[in-house]
């Protein structure tokens, strides 16, 4: 089919210099989702009925804890004072660092950002670290004071700070209310104005930028795009360029948010395709679709494969549940295709899965959507990293748990991941984040100091430093101010050892863990006050001991429990008697029996609650 | 008819001690009187009943608890009176706290039938005594002992343990207060916070409040220690009595037997039999057709509402074998024997041994004394070996994890 010069029609579509499309970008809680809710009501999207805050956030578990882990993207039609109508894409981001590659893709789809500050508190961490992403992938910038409604809003003050601690001009800034609607006018007429149309021209070959995927059952795969060159419409074969496979386009849309049909998605647009593809791995954020017959020569840069980071054991606390957790983890995995697992057996909780995530953050929000929508309880155990193992043999085998290790004899050398590893900070803060960076194995390769309020600084650390609880750490000891970008740099021989728990004297598979030798006494010694701390006191004393191979290195003890016992005579009433009795045994559900100690959930992840 | 226990409940406290859950209200002086007229009256008008429908004539125990039964004052001589003219029981308690029992009630109770009379005692120790809400002193507590021994019925003492502020020897100088009055039966309760209670609430803010539970452990190791020595006897967790003196309402309870429940709050337990023919006393209350042990209690002081818990037999089974680990004399013979007709013997077999494996229990000869050798449970269980699986010190102590063995065989 010979396409090239062809004018393709376009009823839904607009002229590409009547295009926005850009992300709101914000620290917690500055407003990001009431200014994206307005949006929609001000210009008709949504009925002011239909409302329900935090539209984009679409999962549960992303309204519970406020965090966006998909991206999301809606188109609006705005009616601008200058008589014109504007097709604006919403383009929501993820706010996490385990996300930060879905970010940078999703900001690589837009022309422009709106950074929402909050009148009252000011700039803050989030502010600068989002900031400085918009800025490094050159997008132009709308500052949006918020909050102004409110009697402690200063908002002159706040535009002095955008200036002075961001760079970024605040003659422009919007003055707006989230709450009250006030100023979300000028907001949308600033975006017109300040905030460039998409380039790219509609004969060139089609070049367009996976942002996002979801598997519907019907469907097969609906893939989130922005269109750089080109066009897509229904019927279209369309080629991917990173994972090599064509499609016969089902369908094109927007969401307005709702899913609505177009005839074609068009040079500059952001929009889905329905791509019919039942497998959900074959298609990934961030790569590129071109026309599978005049396909175009390049595909867009920086594209990297969703490889999952951190490992943990999941297993079921009822083994009878095995066959349940696969097919939830089968089902979980068609709309989210970085999920990767593989049977583990272990000798303290039996069947289970090595399930690899793209950090903690990842597993804990699959750990919660496996137990919530598919009514499982789990245990998880405590994450390692992929560790090449080069046996005396000369072979090289990939250890992603702990118990996979070969005997220490055996073991020729052993490498792990290292990153390069990029944080951004106010200058006061750069002597804590070394210090952090240094406690968990790091080195500063490098300083930069990018504006008076923010130093760029960059490490060579090892992923298994980072994966455990290293961002919390960081976010707590600079208050919030720094951000954490990573990419995976090289394999390094390192002195690892393996660290094993036993309880009551017996080894405990699945409490073992990796670890450098020279943290090994430390992390054994925090790890059994902890688990000393986490494991109830029960009939028999138990003794938790931490060892390197026959040495035990660490031990604590959990005293017997000697007293257990409902004494009290409620006149003959038996039942509320055994109903206190049931209660207690319904909290002892939710624990493993190990041998004949009982183990809490939460004794497995203790290992990141350990304070070294 | 096979009813041979009566549970009479009296809710009302002159004052609400901080620990307690129980159901009890407590009542401005001027209101008091008024309020007891009127409940005693109903409970008068329910024993009637329960006398006219048959239910009261095998009746052997009578228990009057509370709240505070003393409170009641002559009324409670009325009730016991009334009870009597519906059957003779052998044992007769009511529950007292020394500030309200005086020498003339407990010879008008004596008078009337009452055998015996338990004291709220708690401690010997006044600031203890305050520490929970309690209105008497030690003194009051020896001398109600006192007043109850030359009534010439049997006396009963309450103590508890891990109250707040207690030592090692204020417990100590409580149980020698308590030895040196000699009553004829000790219970020993270790105190347990209870949502909703003020205790509870100043425990959250106070952790010190909140009792030890080695502490306790040792407590109660230390009165078990000393009350065996005067020849104080254990027979069930709490309970301490010199021989011949155990409270045979309170063995009703952990041996199964069937009572009823008189008053507000009161607990009842019926097989289906004895529910079927007196359904009508409990209106409202539905026993589901599986149905083999009925458990009532009685919502409001008027007696119209019930709820009702239902027990198949094979719950009923559990529950007895439950109950029974509670006695010292743990489970015998003729129960496990009884028992494999309902609960599969495997199951039962399996719990037993595991009770033995985890030191919860040990199996004691029937015949001689001491240990029986090489006992199985099989054998037991199939009527070859009479023997019974009694608790250890260690299942006395942590007596929730074996009685959640046999709990589980429901």
């Amino acid at each position: 089919m010979y396409r090239s010069g062809k004018i393709v029609r376009m009823n839904t579509s607009i002229d590409i210099s009547h295009i926005r499309n850009f992300s709101i970008v914000a620290h917690i809680d500055h407003g990001k989702s009431t200014i994206s809710d307005r949006i929609l009501e001000l210009t008709h999207t949504v009925d002011e009925r239909d409302m329900e805050s935090q539209l984009l956030d679409t999962m549960d578990i992303e309204r519970e804890r406020g965090i966006t882990i998909k991206s999301n993207a809606v188109r609006v039609s705005y009616d601008a004072d200058d008589g014109e109508t504007y097709q604006f894409n919403l383009i929501d981001t993820p706010g996490h660092v385990d996300f930060t590659y879905e970010v940078s893709r999703s900001l690589a789809a837009c022309e422009g950002a709106v950074l929402v500050v909050d009148a009252t508190q000011g700039v803050e961490a989030q502010t600068v670290s989002n900031a400085t992403l918009a800025m490094n992938a050159n997008l132009d910038i709308v500052p949006a004071i918020n909050k102004i409604d409110l009697p402690s809003a200063h908002p002159d003050e706040v535009k002095t700070e955008i200036e002075d601690d961001l760079a970024i001009p605040a003659d422009d800034a919007v003055c707006v209310s989230g709450k009250t609607g006030e100023g979300i006018h000028d907001l949308l007429e600033s975006i017109v104005f300040l905030i460039s149309p998409p380039k790219g021209d509609a004969n060139a070959p089609l070049k367009a930028l996976i942002l996002d995927s979801y598997f519907d059952e019907y469907r097969g795969v609906v893939a989130t795009v922005r269109v750089f060159d080109g066009s897509i419409k229904k019927g279209d074969t369309l080629r991917m360029m990173q994972a090599e496979g064509d499609f016969l386009v089902d369908g094109v849309g927007v969401k307005r948010p709702a899913e609505t049909p177009v005839d074609a998605l068009t040079v500059g647009e952001v929009g889905y395709v329905v791509t019919g593809l039942k497998d959900p791995e074959a298609v990934r954020v961030g790569d590129t679709l071109t026309w599978a017959s005049n396909p175009c020569p390049e595909p867009l840069p920086g594209y990297r494969e969703a490889k999952p980071m951190v490992y943990t054991g999941l297993f079921p606390i009822d083994n009878k549940d095995y066959e349940n957790l696969r097919d939830a983890l089968d089902k979980l995995h068609v709309n989210d295709p970085s999920l990767v697992w593989e049977p583990e057996t272990s000798v303290a909780l039996g069947f289970g899965f090595r399930v690899g995530f793209l950090g903690l953050l990842h597993m804990e929000v699959v750990k919660e959507r496996l137990e919530r929508e598919f009514n499982l309880d789990l245990i998880a155990t405590s994450p390692s990293v992929d560790y090449h193992v080069y046996k005396t043999d000369g072979e090289m085998i990939d250890v992603r748990s702990p118990q996979d290790l070969p005997e220490a004899t055996r073991i020729e050398r052993i490498e792990e991941p290292y990153l390069k590893a990029k944080i951004i900070c106010p200058p006061e803060y750069t002597g804590a984040v070394m210090q952090l960076a240094i406690e968990h194995r790091g080195v500063t390769t490098d300083m930069i100091h990018l504006t008076s309020k923010s130093v760029e600084m960059r490490f060579d650390m090892p992923l298994a430093e980072l994966i455990l609880d290293f961002f919390d750490q960081l976010k707590s000891r600079t208050k919030g101010y720094a951000s954490l970008d990573y990419e995976f740099n090289e394999y390094r021989p390192s002195e690892l050892v393996k660290l094993d728990i036993l309880l009551s004297g017996d080894e405990v598979d699945a409490l073992s863990f990796i670890v450098h030798k020279d943290k090994a006494y430390g992390l054994a010694r925090g790890l059994c006050d902890k688990l000393k701390e986490i494991i109830p006191r029960q009939l028999f004393e138990v003794p938790i001991q931490g060892a390197i191979g026959n040495k035990i290195i660490a031990r604590s003890t959990v005293k017997a429990r000697r007293k257990d016992v409902l004494a009290k005579c409620y006149g003959g009433d038996i039942s509320r008697k055994r109903k206190l009795l049931e209660k207690q045994k319904e909290g002892k559900k939710r624990m493993k029996a190990i041998g004949s100690v009982e183990v809490p959930q939460e004794a497995f992840m203790a290992i990141l609650k350990v304070d070294e | 008819m096979s009813v041979t226990a009566l549970y009479v409940h009296v809710p009302f406290c002159a004052q609400k001690c901080r620990y307690c859950d129980f159901d009890s209200r407590s009542f401005a002086p001027c209101d008091l009187d008024a309020a007891l007229d009127a409940y005693f009256e109903q409970l008068y008008a329910r024993l009637d009943a329960f006398g006219n429908a048959g239910a009261l004539a095998g009746i052997r125990t009578v228990y009057v608890g509370g709240g505070t039964p003393s409170l009641a004052g002559e009324r409670l001589v009325e009730l016991a009176r009334r009870i009597s003219r519906w059957c003779k029981p052998v044992e007769f308690t009511c529950e007292a706290n020394p500030e309200s029992l005086t020498s003339q009630l407990a010879a008008a109770l004596a008078e009337v039938g009452v055998t015996r009379i338990s004291l709220g005692v708690q401690t010997l120790d006044n600031a203890e005594l305050a520490a929970i809400g309690r209105i008497h002193d030690a003194d009051r507590a020896l001398a109600a002992i006192a007043t109850v021994k030359a009534a010439g019925i049997d006396v009963s003492c309450d103590l508890m343990c891990g109250l707040p502020g207690q030592t090692a020897a204020s417990w100590e100088r409580t149980l020698d207060g308590v030895l040196t009055a000699a009553p004829h039966h000790v219970s020993v309760y270790p105190l347990t916070l209870e949502e909703g209670t003020p205790l509870y609430r100043m425990a959250c803010r106070d952790e010190s409040l909140e009792p030890d539970e080695d502490f306790q452990a040792a407590c109660m190791d230390v009165a078990r220690n000393r009350l065996g020595a005067a020849g104080y006897h254990p027979y069930e967790v709490a309970s301490y009595a010199l021989d011949g003196h155990e409270c045979a309402h309170n063995i009703a309870y952990w041996t199964g037997q069937g009572y009823l429940g008189l008053g507000r709050s009161a607990a009842g337990m019926l097989d289906a039999g004895d529910f079927a023919r007196l359904a009508g006393l409990f209106c409202g209350a539905l026993a589901r057709g599986d149905a083999y042990r009925v458990r009532l209690v009685q919502r409001d002081d008027a007696a119209t509402t019930f709820d009702a818990e239902c027990l198949s037999q094979r719950e009923a089974a559990a529950e007895d074998l439950m109950l029974a680990c509670r006695m010292t004399r743990g489970v015998g013979s003729d129960l496990l024997v009884r028992s494999a007709n309902i609960i599969p013997e495997d199951e039962l077999a399996a719990a037993c041994d595991r009770a033995f494996e985890l030191g919860l229990a040990s199996w004691v000869s029937d015949d001689a004394k001491g240990h029986a050798g090489r006992v199985t449970s099989k054998d037991v269980i199939e009527g070859r070996t009479r023997a019974r699986l009694a608790p250890t010190h260690l299942g006395w102590l942590d007596g929730n994890v074996l009685f959640e063995l046999f709990w589980d065989l429901a």
